[in-house]
Order: C-alpha cells, then sequence, then structure tokens
C-alpha cells in the first residue's frame, strides 16, 4: 500500500524575494529559513499542505466579506468607471 | 505566591447559589482565568490566580454570590471573553472569578422597535450569525469580533472598527441589567424604558456603568441595538510616498461627508516595515510606498457607489495610488487577524522568534498625529536597545468618533513581546515605558486609551492626571456602590478611596 511520501510533495527550490523572504509558489511568501535557525526551526511542509493553507485564507477572508455585507463594490470597476466618463 | 484556598464553607455556599457543576478549583480552570492577552509577568503568574471560578447561568445567581463575597469580604471578578488589553479580568487580588460564558442566549429579538436583548456571554460574530437570516446585523467589531463577548465590550466600553458608521459599543448598547457590587439588580440606559434610546430623564446611568473594567458591577443582561444588515461593503488602500502624505490624506477621507464612511486607518513608515516581513500584500509593495491610508463603507448598494466614488477620488486627489482590489479586499477582511493567528517577531540580529502582540492604544487629536508618533516609536527604540525581547511593530490611527468621523483618532503602537523572557528588570522598564506612552497622549491634549481601558501598571499612575478633579469623584462613585471594595478591587487605583477605612481598623 502507498502511504504519505513526503518527498512525492517536496516544494520546489525557493527563489530570493528580499533580505528576508523567499518564495517556493507563486505570491506564496515565507520567512528566509536563515532567519529560523536559532529559536524556531522550521517545518517541512508537503507542497499539498501548504496549498491548502492558502486556499483555506481566502475561503476565510470570503466568508468575512459575506459576514457583513451582500455583496463587496470593487474599487478597479468604479475607477474604470470614472475612467470611462473623462 | 501560593494562594490560601477558600475556605470549605465557602465553598460549599457558592456550590448551594450555582450548583456542582458550576464551581471549579482546578489548577486549569483558575490559571486560565489569571490573564487577559495584554503582555501578563509570566514570571510572576501566581500572583493573579483566582481561589474559585463560578459560571452562573442567571443574574440572580450572580447576585447571590456577589452577597456572598461581602458576607466573607472575598473579592469578586467578573469576566466575559477575557479577550480585553487592560487587564479588567485579571484577578489582581485573587478570589472568585464569576465568568459569564454561560449566560449566552438571546432573549428578544423586536424587529418593529428595532432591538434584540441577549445575555452577556454571547458573542458579536456568534449574534450577528443569528440575526442574518432576518437580515439584521450587530456591528460591534474590534479586532476581538469572533472571540470577545457582549459583557465585556460593556465593561470597556469597547471601540468598533466600523464605529463611524454604526457607532461604538455605547452608542449600539441602549441598557443594560447590572448586578451591583452590594448583590443588588438594576437597569441603566438612557432613562426608563429599556428600549429607549434618547431620554432627558434623571441621570445617565448608562455611561457610569460602561468602562468601567467590572469593578462597579457584573452585567447580566443587555438589549442591543438591532440594525439593518449592509447590502455592500466597499474598502480601499491608497499607498504614500511619505507619513505626511499619508496622514493628509487621512483628514481628506475622514472629512469627505461620505454617510456611507465606516473608518479611516493611516498605517505608518514602522508599519509598513514590519508589514513587508512577512505579510504576502506587503513584500511585493516598490520601496516608495512609505505609508499606506485605507477607509471602509458600508450602506445601501445605490448610495454606497456614489460613496465610494466619492472616497476613491478624494484618494487620488490627496496623492494616493490605490493598490488594487485584492489587497484592498482582502486586508479589510483580515482585520481580526491578530486575535487569532500565531505571531513571531524579531530579535536585534534578525532571528525569528515567538511574540505576543500588544498594543498601547491613546485617543490623539489628529493634528498631533506626527508628533506624537516620533516620541511613541523612540520609546519603543529604547526598549528594544535595552532588551532584545521588544519589537517594534509600527503604529496605525484610526479615526475615532462614533457617527463623525474626524477629530482624534485610535492611535495605537504594536509591539512586540518575547514573553518567555520576562523578568523583574525588563517588566519594570514595559511598565516604565507604557507610563512614558500614556504621559505623552495627555500632554498632547488626548487621552490615555480609546478603546482599551488604563487600569494597567504604568499608565494607571497618571489617571489622576488626566482626570483630575473627575478622578476624585471615581472613587465617590466607587466606595458609594461598593462599601466593601469587593469588586475587582486593586483596579483603577480605587482601593486609595477606602484609605480612611484602613487607617481605622488600624
Amino acid at each position: 500500500m502507498l502511504g504519505f511520501r513526503l518527498a512525492a510533495q517536496k516544494p520546489p527550490d525557493a527563489t530570493r524575494i528580499t533580505d528576508a523572504v523567499v518564495m517556493r509558489f507563486e505570491h506564496i511568501y515565507e520567512v528566509d529559513p536563515e532567519l529560523m535557525s536559532e529559536h524556531i526551526q522550521q517545518q517541512d511542509l508537503p507542497a499539498w499542505d501548504t496549498l491548502r493553507i492558502v486556499e483555506s485564507r481566502w475561503e476565510h477572508l470570503a466568508w468575512m466579506h459575506d459576514h457583513f455585507a451582500d455583496s463587496v463594490v470593487s474599487g478597479e470597476e468604479l475607477l474604470k468607471e470614472i475612467e470611462a466618463e473623462g | 505566591m501560593a494562594v490560601a484556598a477558600l475556605p470549605d464553607t465557602l465553598l460549599d455556599e457558592l456550590t448551594a447559589i450555582c450548583g456542582a457543576d458550576h464551581v471549579f478549583t482546578g489548577r486549569s480552570a483558575l490559571f486560565n482565568r489569571a490573564r487577559v492577552p495584554s503582555p501578563f509577568p509570566l514570571h510572576r503568574w501566581e500572583d493573579h490566580i483566582p481561589q474559585a471560578v463560578v459560571l452562573p447561568t442567571s443574574a440572580e445567581q450572580i447576585s447571590e454570590v456577589v452577597k456572598l463575597a461581602n458576607r466573607h469580604r472575598v473579592p469578586v471578578v467578573p469576566r466575559a471573553g477575557g479577550t480585553g488589553l487592560t487587564d479588567g479580568a485579571v484577578p489582581l487580588k485573587h478570589g472568585i472569578v464569576v465568568d459569564v460564558k454561560l449566560m449566552n442566549r438571546i432573549l428578544e429579538i423586536d424587529i418593529e422597535d428595532r432591538t434584540v436583548t441577549v445575555q452577556p456571554g454571547i458573542n458579536m460574530l456568534k449574534l450577528s450569525e443569528e440575526l442574518r437570516p432576518l437580515g439584521f446585523i450587530y456591528p460591534d467589531n474590534p479586532a476581538s469580533y469572533p472571540c470577545s463577548l457582549v459583557g465585556g465590550r460593556i465593561g470597556t466600553s469597547g471601540w468598533s472598527l466600523i464605529g463611524g458608521r454604526f457607532g461604538h459599543t455605547r452608542d449600539l448598547v441602549i441598557s443594560f441589567e447590572i448586578v451591583l457590587p452590594t448583590g443588588d439588580i438594576i437597569r441603566v440606559g438612557d432613562g426608563g424604558g429599556k428600549k429607549v434610546r434618547k431620554s432627558s430623564s434623571g441621570y445617565q446611568l448608562k455611561h457610569l456603568f460602561m468602562g468601567h473594567q467590572g469593578t462597579l458591577g457584573i452585567v447580566t443582561e443587555a438589549t442591543l441595538e438591532l440594525v439593518k444588515r449592509p447590502e455592500a461593503e466597499f474598502s480601499a488602500f491608497y499607498a504614500f510616498p511619505t507619513y505626511l502624505d499619508a496622514w493628509k490624506a487621512t483628514g481628506e477621507l475622514a472629512r469627505s461627508g461620505v454617510s456611507t464612511l465606516a473608518g479611516v486607518v493611516l498605517f505608518d513608515e514602522w508599519k509598513l516595515d514590519y508589514l513587508r516581513r512577512d505579510d504576502e500584500a506587503y513584500i511585493p509593495q516598490p520601496d516608495w510606498v512609505k505609508a499606506v491610508v485605507a477607509v471602509a463603507a458600508y450602506g445601501n448598494a445605490d448610495e454606497l457607489r456614489v460613496g465610494a466614488r466619492r472616497l476613491l477620488r478624494v484618494g487620488a486627489e490627496s496623492g494616493g495610488t490605490y493598490l488594487g482590489d485584492e489587497i484592498s479586499q482582502g486586508d479589510w477582511a483580515s482585520r481580526h487577524d491578530r486575535y487569532a493567528t500565531p505571531l513571531h517577531g524579531r530579535t536585534r540580529n534578525g532571528q525569528v522568534v515567538p511574540m505576543s502582540w500588544h498594543c498601547e492604544d491613546a485617543s490623539i487629536l489628529y493634528s498631533k498625529l506626527p508628533e506624537v508618533r516620533e516620541k511613541w516609536h523612540r520609546i519603543a527604540d529604547g526598549l528594544r536597545e535595552r532588551f532584545d525581547m521588544f519589537d517594534d511593530w509600527g503604529m496605525f490611527s484610526y479615526t475615532n468618533g462614533a457617527f463623525k468621523p474626524w477629530g482624534d483618532y485610535l492611535t495605537e503602537i504594536d509591539i512586540g513581546i518575547w514573553e518567555m523572557e520576562w523578568d523583574d528588570e525588563s517588566w519594570a522598564a514595559w511598565v516604565d515605558a507604557k507610563r512614558e506612552i500614556a504621559r505623552i497622549a495627555i500632554e498632547s491634549g488626548g487621552s490615555i486609551s480609546a478603546c482599551h481601558g488604563s487600569c494597567r501598571e504604568g499608565e494607571v499612575d497618571l489617571v489622576p492626571l488626566e482626570l483630575g478633579g473627575g478622578f476624585e469623584v471615581m472613587k465617590q462613585i466607587k466606595k458609594t456602590l461598593d462599601p466593601l471594595n469587593v469588586m475587582n478591587p486593586g483596579k483603577y487605583l480605587l482601593d486609595s478611596a477606602y484609605e480612611d477605612r484602613a487607617d481605622e481598623e488600624d
């Protein structure tokens, strides 16, 4: 029986974004692992778990919008309207 | 310092009042009710644990517990969500914690007169979920919205993130029932009828019993505003190259006259530096972005669109660059995260450490925001230089007025604290820093606190300075309503009201 294998979910190599931040998935940032070496060790997360956390985050934000109002007005759309009107 | 257990006879009486299943003396029950999220001297945890915890289910039970406490001269400390930031629910003198979490029912929804009457243990998020099918919301919206409770909001006289549109706790609570420190049960509001919003009959007692941090009684029922659920929400975040540009824009937006505007918030350069470490919205921002201003609005869809267009125009004319829908909508929706997200900060060498979030808040006049910001950051710098356990997470300023979002601002400096490192020296330095932060707020013509209260070590020393002769009136009221000083003693320097009695007993 095949069980979970971390190796099969190995995240991509990191790309440096700033002095303190790296990125492995598009728009998903993480603290430079070098900064998590003295007091807190960074955990190994399989790729699916990182993506699950990010998706859950979007779900939470959508829920919070919906909790307070029936709809959300887009600033980008309003700016286009204003621009079109001159 | 170990605290003595309460006598068995007293515990038997508590059990007779509340029931055996609602009286707790175990270590977990006591220690978990010793602190709130504000910085806490972990190295002196045992100084603050209660001797018993009760979870009553009625006003009558609470009344009997308070009368019992008077007979035995044992402190009583009310506790709701335990999310306050000024130690109101911390049992400084031990005693009995009255935890109201089991009193969490909705008692009445009056659609005709637009009120909802609840018990104090209900949470605002949960209440709004229950009201949604009827087309209503209860818009008291602190950062602790998912976890704070109505009773605590009254005890704190809380501040709401959307108070500029809907009002703050004092504006949303119409009346409430409270057990006085003697055990008597009364109802306070603007007048007699519990659903009346405006009355000129007698003293306005609602405000007296709001924001007392548990020193004047325990709320057992509240009648609240029932507000039509907004059809639409709008939020916009603008970037600015300097703090002063952003500050000017904040004033323009706050004074724009848009009736659906719920609030304007200004993030300073230190806040941007902090967010660039870890926040996916700010990490990719170009270097020229040094400050951010955000607005939020709620209302009917048609009026909201008109107001939003005005806000976008004012933001642009003030030099702001709209940061796009993803940040504007996402960051606004994440406004309660600080109570739910594990936080970390950085030591001076950049290493990640677990830190508690803390913010010192004040009411600061708009005209004084730039100078207060500089003075507060200097205090935070001094702390960090001395102790590698503090981290300056920046400041924000938020429109503070209910329905009229201009004039003064809830201003906070967020400081990360590596609390496992506390010792007496660092704690003393922190208390000194808090006192200086409060002093600057007062000297600028502001108030020590806009939303948390001001009864913790440090800033509480300056409450008499801020209130002047009003503080003497506070003491007289406290002594009159609580002659034996059993209701949450040790708070707000109010023990000094009883110094004559101590002299007599000596």
